[in-house]
Parts: C-alpha cells; structure tokens; sequence
C-alpha cells in the first residue's frame, strides 16, 4: 500500500487472529524491522492509517522523535507524548491475541516481511476484522474521551481517535 | 501572486493529488481534491461524483518575519484544528471532520460538505439557499433550516465557543437522507476560540444578522426572527440558569447592533 503523497514508500499491513507467540515477539522485538500493534487498540482503518500519514509527514519533515518510523508508528497513535507509555499501550504485550504487524519501507526495494515471525491466522486488514476485534472500552480510556460523549457506532468513536492523533503534542 | 501559492500546494502534495482552488482569503487559501490523503476510498456522491476533500492552507506571508510567520502559521492551524476536535464532541453540533493536519506546513484536511444546489443556485451555504428560495421566502423548509441554523449557533454558543465570522457563506447546508430537509454545518473556525464573554456571543449575532440583512433585505426581519428562535431554544432546554444566560446574551446582542461590531476605545 502507498499513500498518494508518499509513491516511494511501501506499507504492508498484516493483521493477525489467534496468536500464540506473543510473549516470543516481545522479547525480540528490538530486531524486528517491524511495528507491532495490538489489535485491541485500533477500532478501524482510518485510525490507524492516520497515524502512519502522521509518521510519514513528521519524517519528511525532520520531527521524529524516535529511532525509527516502526516505533514513531505507536508514539503517533497515542493521544500523550510519552513514548514509554505508548508502547505499554499500543503496543505488544503477553496476552495479546490479535495482533497488527507494520512494515514500512523507504527503500522501495521488495518487501521483507517475514510472516513466519507471527505464529496467527492472516486476516484481511479490514474494519470489519478489526471492529471485531477491538476493545471499545479500552480505546475510550486510553483516548481519554469522556465517558459523558455518547457515540452512535464505531466510526464516531474513530472519528474521535483521529482528531487526537492528528493533534497531539504539536 | 496566487499561483505561487498553487505552485507550492501542488509541490508539497506530489501530482498524485490534483487540486482545484475554490477560495482565496487573505490568511488561507481553500482547494479541493478527490484524494484522501491516507485512505484511498472509491465512495461515490448521490450525484455520483467522487467524494471530495478540502484542504486549508496558510501560506507563508513574505511581509512577516520568518520566524514568526512559522509560529503564527503553526499556531493558527492547530488552534483551528483543535477547534474542529473539540467542537465534534459536543453533542448535536455540526462540523466539518478533520482528516489531517500539518501545523508546520500549514495544511489541514478537513471533509467536503454540501452540494450544487438546483437550477444553478451556486453552492449550497446559507446565501445561495436563501436565494433559491426568494420566490417563496416563507415556506416550511425554510423556516425549518432557519430554525436549524439557530440551533447551531445555540449549541456553540452555550457551550462557551464562539465562531467569530459568523455569515450566510459559512454556513453549509447538507440534505439529510431523505433529501427533503437541510442540515445547516458551521464551517470555517479560523477566527473561531473558546470564550465565555457574552460579547463574543453577542458579536457573532450581529455579524450574521447583519450579513442576512444586506443579502436578503426585503426577507431578513423574519429570517431572523427565526434564527433567534432556533437560538433561544437550545438555552430554554436548560432551564432557569439557560433563560437567564440568553437573556444576558441577547441583551448584549441588541447593545452591540446599537453601537456596531467595534466598541468604541475611546476614553
């Protein structure tokens, strides 16, 4: 996948169901060329594409604030600015059971996404997977939207989760 | 003057995103595209045109400092933009959704709303809605989006936000599903800030009055006679303490068409 202002850089999404090797990934999760998000934090397409358009954006413009684009990935989903707590929670933890797998790549050369790193089921990266899949309670918490907000479906609540990630800590 | 800006647009968006301009101000200017710019999307309007997207940009302003321009371009964008978030999560109130933003470069995103209105009325704002219908002034729907358009204003209003370029052009109506009625969104926050004072409120008011007055004069006593209605409506759901908040803010309303938009800094 590519985003139209960005045609030399390749994003390959990977969602997985039932993964067992959770707690594996974790501990080499250093070497991993990838970004690994749980599931349960992302309640659509949009939310989680924002935040790589923000990446890209702030990389093109010299504003990462992290190592590489994979971590900038979970800092630029969370609504604070602390990267240690975006990682705690977007990121992979023991029990996670569905799981986001990110690649982006700069270098336009072929993909090396290692699939085989991820012992789950490929599902289609998609709203309805990821509605299914999501916690709406969670995300609500970690967004911080007042529990007085009331939203009809979940492509308000997205709504909501873009306009933070689009405005965080500018 | 104004293709340096497009020349600008068109680089910082790569030819993957064609632009068209629709608006100049002095602080902005307005283009639309068919582009999302991070979910590519094949949705079709009921008029079957691709959806569109808006995107805002501040161009950098040769007659500031450089460093300044920078902060005044980042620090308007974002406080437009948070507008757009905060005001989404009051309840009944309707805005323009934001996609992205870019304080840095000065771009935001924001999604296209309304449409071409019928027998080439123009866009469909508030003005050109008002225009189509002089040769009824006073029908139903009229009175119904009028009424809408008041209620708009009440909800920003009590909820301590004020628009600051309140007129006919910023208010774009979108049909609802059936296609019968309009439902009026406020758009274009740019001067827009958080403020409790009545002034503000009063302000906005007399602004918009006084647009409708100098489009639709031989209509315009009645026209906002219902605005105000719409207005007073969401205040009175609020009880005695929202009787009393409208009081005050039109009070003020009715000050300030005395004395004009500016208070006199005299003295």
């Amino acid at each position: 996948m590519q985003l139209p202002q960005f045609p030399g850089v390749n994003i390959e999404i990977l969602l997985f169901q039932d993964v067992s090797n959770a707690n594996d990934i974790r501990s080499k999760i250093a070497e991993l060329p990838y970004a690994f998000i749980d599931a349960r934090t992302i309640c659509s397409v949009e939310q989680l594409m924002s935040a790589i358009y923000r990446v890209m954006i702030e990389s093109k413009y010299n504003r990462l604030r992290t190592k590489s684009l994979h971590s900038e990935v979970l800092l630029a989903l969370s609504p604070t600015s602390n990267i240690g707590e975006a990682f705690k929670k977007f990121g992979i933890s023991d029990d996670t059971k569905n799981l986001i797998m990110i690649e982006i790549n700069q270098d336009n050369d072929n993909s090396s996404l290692d699939k085989t790193v991820v012992n789950g089921e490929i599902v289609d990266f998609n709203d309805d997977n990821l509605q299914k899949n999501s916690d709406v309670n969670a995300i609500r918490k970690i967004y911080k939207i007042d529990q007085s907000v009331e939203f009809e479906n979940i492509s308000e609540l997205s709504r909501a989760t873009v306009n933070a990630i689009q405005l965080r800590g500018i | 003057m104004s293709q340096e800006i497009v020349d600008a647009v068109s680089q910082y968006l790569t030819p993957n995103v064609p632009i068209k301009l629709i608006s100049q101000g002095a602080e902005a200017v307005v283009f639309t595209t068919p582009v999302h710019p991070y979910c590519p999307s094949n949705e079709i309007t009921k008029d079957s045109k691709p959806v569109q997207y808006i995107i805002k940009y501040r161009s950098p302003k040769k007659y500031r400092h450089p460093v300044i321009d920078k902060q005044l371009t980042k620090h308007r964008t974002l406080s437009e933009s948070r507008l757009l978030g905060k005001l989404y999560l009051i309840e009944g109130l309707h805005v323009p959704k934001l996609i992205a933003t870019d304080a840095y470069n000065g771009y935001i995103w924001q999604e296209f709303l309304g449409e071409d209105l019928p027998n080439d009325c123009g866009f469909s704002n508030l003005k050109n809605y008002l225009w189509m219908n002089a040769k009824d002034p006073y029908n139903d729907v009229v009175k119904d989006t009028l009424f809408k358009v008041g209620e708009q204003i009440g909800l920003l209003h009590i909820n301590d936000y004020c628009h600051g370029d309140l007129t006919s052009s910023n208010i774009v109506l979108v049909r609802d599903t059936n296609g019968t009625n309009w439902i009026p969104y406020l758009i274009d926050f740019g001067l827009g800030s958080q403020s409790n004072m009545v002034e503000d409120k009063g302000v906005d008011l007399y602004v918009l009055e006084r647009a409708i007055i100098s489009t639709h004069s031989s209509f315009s006593d009645k026209y906002n006679d219902w605005l105000i209605e719409g207005f007073s409506s969401v205040y009175k759901k609020q009880g005695k303490g929202g009787v009393q908040k409208l009081n005050e803010v039109l009070k003020r309303f009715a000050d300030v068409r005395m004395r004009g938009r500016k208070r006199s800094m005299i003295g």
